[in-house]
C-alpha cells in the first residue's frame, strides 16, 4: 500500500493581505476552521488531514516563515494578528474557527480578542501565551520536547539553517513577556468559546500552564492530551482532531458525551 | 533514619469452611452470619494492631473467592477509618486498570479526608484472573496502569477543571472533591515483582511492594528498581519498600512450628491467582506477566515445606526473638523498611497471642533499624 504523504488533498494556494504575500494550504470542505503555525513554521500533520473530513482547513504560513520574505515590519504579535484577520477576510471568509499552535496559539488569542466576529471558536494547542520563562531547547532536546512518539516526528527534509534562523529571530522579537498583562486583562472579557489543549509530555509549556486559561477565560475547556508532547497535534493525531472536531460542532456542550455505550441491541 | 515500620494485612479471609475449589468460587457454601462475622473479626484485629502500635494497617482488593471479602477495599477501609485512630490505612492497592480511574481519586481523597491525612495508596495490577472480573482484556493492564495512574495524581492535583484524552480513558472534566488532605497526594505503592513495573516504579519515583514473592526473588527485583532510580537520579530508601508475609508467633520457637505444622496437616492447597489455570494461561499469552513471565508465574506456585518457607522469607514463625531476626535478615537484605504481615495464625486465640507478641516483643525491636 502506498501511503499517501501529509497534504495530499490539501491545495497550495496565495493570497495578499496588508502588503504581505501569504501561502497557505486549503483542504476540505465545510465550516471554516484556519490554522496559525507555531515557531517551526508551517508543516501539516495528520491532525490537519483528520479534521478535513468535517472542515475547510486553511493553514496559513505566517509572514516571515518558511519561504516567505524576511518579515521586519511586522512589530508585535497583536498585529500580526490584524493582518492575519485580513488574510482570512481575503479568501472570502466572514466567520471561521480558529486554531492556533504554540506561538500561533497566543496569535489566535489576539486574532479572536480583536475580530470577536471573525472567529466563532478558538482552539489553543499547547499555546505560548503564558509561559514559566523556561528556555527554549535546542537540537536532540528539542526533538525530544516536541515528540513524545520519536516515530511520529516528520520525515520531511528540515528547512535551511537559514529559514530556520530567520523564523527564530521573528518568534523571538514577536513572541513578547512570559505573563503578558494586556493579554491576560483581555482575557477576561473574551466570550468566544475556547477548547485549550496541553500534552501530558510536554516540558515547553507544561500541561500544569492550562490551569490559567481555565481560570482567565470566562469561556474555556481544559483539555490534557495524554501522552502527547508539545507537537501534540503530531504526536496524538487521532486523539487531537477527533476531541477538536467534537468540540467545534458542539462548543461548551462537548462535555455531554453523545457516543452510545450500547454493546449490543 | 525513619525507623522501620510495622503493618497489618487484613485480606479479610471468609472463615467458614469452603469445599468448591478453582476462580471464581460459587457461594453454594455461603452463609451470611460468616461472612458477617469474617468481618467482625477483621476490624477487631485491626482494632488490636491499632492499639499494640503497628504503623499501618492495610486491605487489598480480590474478586469472586473466599480468601477476600474485600472487593472494594475502599469500603472496608472507610470502616476501618472509623476505628483505627493512629496507624495509616494503607491499601494495597486498588486494581487500577480494572477500575475507573477518577472513581478511585475520588475514594483516595475521601479516606484521606476522612482520616486526616493517614492512607497509604497502593495501585496495583491485581492477579491474572481478576481482569476476567470487569471484562478488561490483560493485553492491556500495564498501559491502563500507567495511564490511570497519572490519571489519578492529575486529579489529585490539578486546580482547575480538566478534561482528559487518554489511550484508555477519557473524560470530559474532572473536578474531584474532596481533596487529599496529604499534599501534594498521598504516599503511592505498587508491585515491582516484574521487571516492566520496576522500571516504572524508579521513573515516577512511586514506592514499591512485594507479596507472594521470596526474598531471593524479590531482591533480585529491589536491586533492579534501586538501579533504575539511580539512573532516574534518586536513592531508594528503606520508607519506599514493603514486604509481606504470612506470620505466626507463639512463646516458644517450638510452640509456632508446632501450631503451623499441625494445620499445615489439614490446610487446603491452591493459589488464588492461578486457581483457574485456563484464565492465567490466556492472560499469561496475553502478555499479562512481562518479558520475565516464567519467573513472574513460577513465584506463584513456590512449593517446600516449613523449613524451606522460613528460609527463604516466606513465612515469619517462632518465638519473637527468632522472628526479629527472619525481619532483620529481610530487611538486610531487600532494604525493605516497611514489613506487612499476614496473620497465618491457625485459630482466633492463636492470632491474639501472635498480635501480642508482635506489638509488645517485635515492633518495639525492629522500630529502632
Amino acid at each position: 500500500m502506498v501511503t499517501a504523504p501529509v497534504g495530499a488533498g490539501f491545495t497550495e494556494r496565495h493570497l495578499e493581505a496588508d502588503g504581505f504575500a501569504i501561502r497557505y494550504l486549503d483542504g476540505g470542505d465545510g465550516p471554516a476552521l484556519c490554522c496559525f503555525h507555531g515557531a517551526g513554521g508551517l508543516q501539516l500533520s495528520r491532525s490537519h488531514e483528520l479534521l478535513a473530513a468535517s472542515h475547510r482547513v486553511v493553514a496559513f504560513e505566517l509572514p516571515g516563515f518558511g519561504r516567505s520574505p524576511v518579515n521586519d515590519r511586522t512589530d508585535t504579535l497583536r498585529q500580526l494578528g490584524r493582518t492575519m484577520a485580513r488574510a482570512i477576510e481575503a479568501i472570502g471568509l466572514h466567520t471561521t474557527s480558529l486554531w492556533g499552535t504554540s506561538f500561533g496559539g497566543k496569535l489566535a488569542l489576539w486574532c479572536a480578542l480583536d475580530h470577536p466576529q471573525l472567529v466563532d471558536a478558538l482552539v489553543l494547542a499547547a499555546p505560548a501565551a503564558i509561559r514559566d520563562g523556561r528556555p527554549l531547547p535546542d537540537g536532540p532536546a528539542l526533538v525530544r520536547a516536541l515528540y513524545a512518539h520519536p516515530d511520529r516526528v516528520p520525515t520531511e527534509p528540515p528547512l535551511s539553517s537559514q529559514v530556520l534562523d530567520q523564523q527564530r529571530a521573528l518568534t523571538a522579537r514577536l513572541i513578547g513577556p512570559a505573563r503578558d498583562a494586556q493579554l491576560e486583562a483581555a482575557m477576561a472579557g473574551l466570550a468566544t468559546p475556547t477548547l485549550v489543549l496541553f500534552g501530558t509530555e510536554d516540558t515547553i509549556t507544561p500541561p500544569e500552564l492550562g490551569r490559567h486559561y481555565r481560570r482567565l477565560l470566562p469561556n474555556a475547556q481544559l483539555v490534557l492530551l495524554y501522552d502527547a508532547a508539545h507537537a501534540l497535534d503530531r504526536d496524538r493525531p487521532e486523539a487531537f482532531a477527533g476531541t477538536v472536531a467534537e468540540f467545534l460542532a458542539r462548543r461548551d456542550q462537548f462535555v455531554v458525551r453523545q457516543d452510545s455505550g450500547l454493546r449490543y441491541p | 533514619m525513619r525507623p522501620m515500620q510495622g503493618a497489618l494485612f487484613c485480606p479479610v479471609p471468609y472463615t467458614g469452611a469452603v469445599q468448591r475449589q478453582g476462580w471464581p468460587v460459587p457461594v453454594t457454601e455461603y452463609e451470611a452470619e460468616l461472612a458477617q462475622d469474617s468481618m467482625a473479626w477483621a476490624l477487631e484485629q485491626a482494632t488490636t494492631a491499632d492499639e499494640l502500635g503497628f504503623d499501618w494497617v492495610s486491605v487489598a482488593e480480590h474478586h469472586y473467592a473466599p480468601m477476600s471479602l474485600t472487593p472494594n477495599p475502599m469500603v472496608m477501609a472507610g470502616a476501618l477509618s472509623q476505628r483505627v485512630k493512629r496507624a495509616k490505612i494503607a491499601l494495597l492497592g486498588s486494581n487500577i486498570p480494572i477500575q475507573n480511574p477518577v472513581r478511585v481519586a475520588e475514594e483516595f481523597a475521601m479516606l484521606d479526608t476522612l482520616t486526616g491525612g493517614r492512607i497509604v495508596a497502593g495501585m496495583l495490577r491485581g492477579t491474572s484472573n481478576e481482569y476476567v472480573t470487569y471484562g478488561v482484556n490483560p493485553a492491556e493492564s500495564r498501559e491502563r496502569f500507567v495511564e490511570a495512574l497519572q490519571l489519578i495524581v492529575r486529579a489529585w492535583t490539578e486546580p482547575e477543571p480538566f478534561g482528559w484524552i487518554g489511550r484508555y480513558y477519557e473524560y470530559r472534566t474532572v473536578s474531584i472533591w474532596p481533596r487529599p488532605v496529604q499534599q501534594p497526594y498521598p504516599p503511592i505503592f505498587m508491585s515491582i515483582s516484574s521487571p516492566e513495573m520496576a522500571e516504572l516504579a524508579a521513573r515516577y519515583r512511586i514506592n514499591a511492594g512485594f507479596a507472594v514473592t521470596s526474598v531471593p526473588l524479590a531482591k533480585g527485583s529491589a536491586d533492579l528498581y534501586r538501579e533504575a532510580a539511580r539512573r532516574a537520579g534518586w536513592e531508594v530508601g528503606p520508607d519506599q519498600i514493603l514486604y509481606r508475609v504470612p506470620v505466626h508467633l507463639a512463646d516458644t520457637d517450638d510452640q509456632a512450628f508446632d501450631d503451623l505444622a499441625e494445620a499445615a496437616a489439614r490446610r487446603r492447597s491452591g493459589a488464588y491467582s492461578t486457581s483457574n489455570q485456563a484464565v492465567d494461561e490466556a492472560a499469561a499469552r496475553a502478555g499479562y506477566y512481562g518479558r520475565d513471565v516464567e519467573h513472574q508465574r513460577g513465584r506463584l506456585h513456590l512449593g517446600g515445606d516449613l523449613r524451606d518457607r522460613l528460609d527463604d522469607g516466606r513465612l515469619l514463625a517462632g518465638s519473637p526473638k527468632l522472628v526479629v531476626e527472619q525481619i532483620r535478615s529481610i530487611h538486610d537484605q531487600l532494604g525493605a523498611g516497611i514489613i506487612e504481615v499476614i496473620p497465618a495464625s491457625p485459630t482466633r486465640d492463636q492470632a491474639r497471642r501472635t498480635l501480642a507478641l508482635l506489638g509488645e516483643h517485635v515492633l518495639p525491636a525492629i522500630r529502632p533499624w
